[in-house]
């Protein structure tokens, strides 16, 4: 029986890409179901997305990223899907990796497939960051390696595919913003395999980034606390 | 005018208003029990002033003005961190309210799309 997938596609005002997105994502996965999270949008997301043939589930308001991928996770978990693929809506992910990235999960090497920039090397050349970005992205990698074991390049990434076992996991709980790093925490907690595969990603066609320049050293604080915190959980 | 007196009436005033605030129904009795019991618990101690100067000795404090601005302190941030906890309850269950209208959205958007594909 051919294993179901899920894409979630977290989209907060994104209706100059969305379209553009959608149709890549069923050139590069046309087997796989698609749901897009609109995360109380007030713009046209919702109805350029529907435009696009994709089915769009709409927050009554904005939950930010953690709530709107969470939400996916649960329609996921919900409807008995194998895998669950993380693409942004802003469309800095290139759908192109989706089939690449969901391998090593359909395969049972790992339970979390991280799509990371950094893995062949620095920055891609297309790909631009901050280095105040570039200091947090390279901590998180030293804390998470210290914590977990886990030789991680790019634990920021939103760009991921989940296997059912995690589906399950995130499903019931999932952090509420600047989720990335905290999740590969929760991942390893459950005894879950994290890898990473290359990509490339683009610069964001649209929309707006969560991350500003003067919210990262509180995304840092933040994150950091909730990775150490998430040390002193028992699993249920 | 007493500063015991004072107090007294100052505490009535809070009770009444608290007890009004329940008849009315724009209070709960699950979150005005801390303020009932705290009102009550000052008019006690207000009466037989004795206790309080005995709880402040046995407490440490040379002046017992300054153990009741300490309990003051204690109760204001005793209240702060259940009310904070009784937000992030709320703010959780509005998210999941949210997330629960979402999935309902896109599964009711699912089934017009497969209804509409099976009537052609």
């Amino acid at each position: 029986m051919e294993p179901k997938i899920l894409i979630i596609v977290p989209a907060f005002n994104e209706s100059g890409s969305i379209a553009r997105l959608i149709k890549e994502i069923r050139t590069s996965l046309p087997q796989a179901d698609l749901v897009i999270i609109n995360d109380g949008s007030r713009d046209l997301t919702e109805e350029e997305a529907t435009k696009a043939g994709a089915l769009v589930a709409t927050l009554p308001f904005n939950l930010g990223i953690g709530g709107s991928v969470q939400t996916g996770y649960q329609i996921a978990f919900e409807q008995n899907y194998d895998v669950a693929v993380q693409i942004d809506g802003d469309g800095q992910h290139d759908p192109a990796y989706a089939a690449e990235l969901i391998q090593p999960v359909l395969e049972g090497r790992l339970d979390l497939c991280i799509g990371s920039r950094f893995m062949d090397g620095p920055s891609s050349e297309n790909f631009r960051s901050t280095p105040l970005r570039r200091f947090g992205i390279r901590f998180f990698c030293r804390l998470l390696g210290v914590l977990t074991g886990l030789q991680l390049t790019d634990p920021t990434s939103g760009f991921r595919a989940a296997s059912k076992a995690l589906i399950k996991h995130f499903a019931h709980y999932y952090p509420v913003d600047f989720p990335e790093p905290e999740t590969i925490k929760i991942a390893q907690r459950h005894s879950a395999l994290v890898g990473e595969i290359p990509v490339r990603m683009r610069e964001r066609q649209g929309g707006r980034s969560s991350i500003r320049y003067f919210t990262t050293l509180y995304y840092m604080a933040k994150v950091t606390l909730a990775i150490l915190i998430d040390m002193l959980k028992k699993n249920p | 005018m007493q500063p015991k007196t004072f107090a007294l009436i100052m505490t009535a005033f809070i009770l009444i208003s608290v007890i009004n605030l329940i008849r009315r129904q724009k209070m709960t009795f699950k979150y005005a029990l801390a303020w009932l019991t705290s009102c009550t618990l000052v008019i006690i101690l207000t009466i037989q002033d004795s206790w309080i100067g005995s709880l402040a000795e046995w407490a440490g404090f040379a002046l017992t003005s300054n153990f009741i601005f300490f309990l003051l302190l204690i109760f204001v941030i005793f209240f702060s961190l259940l009310l904070t906890i009784h937000i992030n309850e709320q703010n959780s269950r509005t998210e999941s309210l949210a997330q629960a209208l979402a999935k309902l959205d896109h599964r009711l958007k699912k089934l017009e799309k497969e209804g509409s594909c099976r009537g052609h």
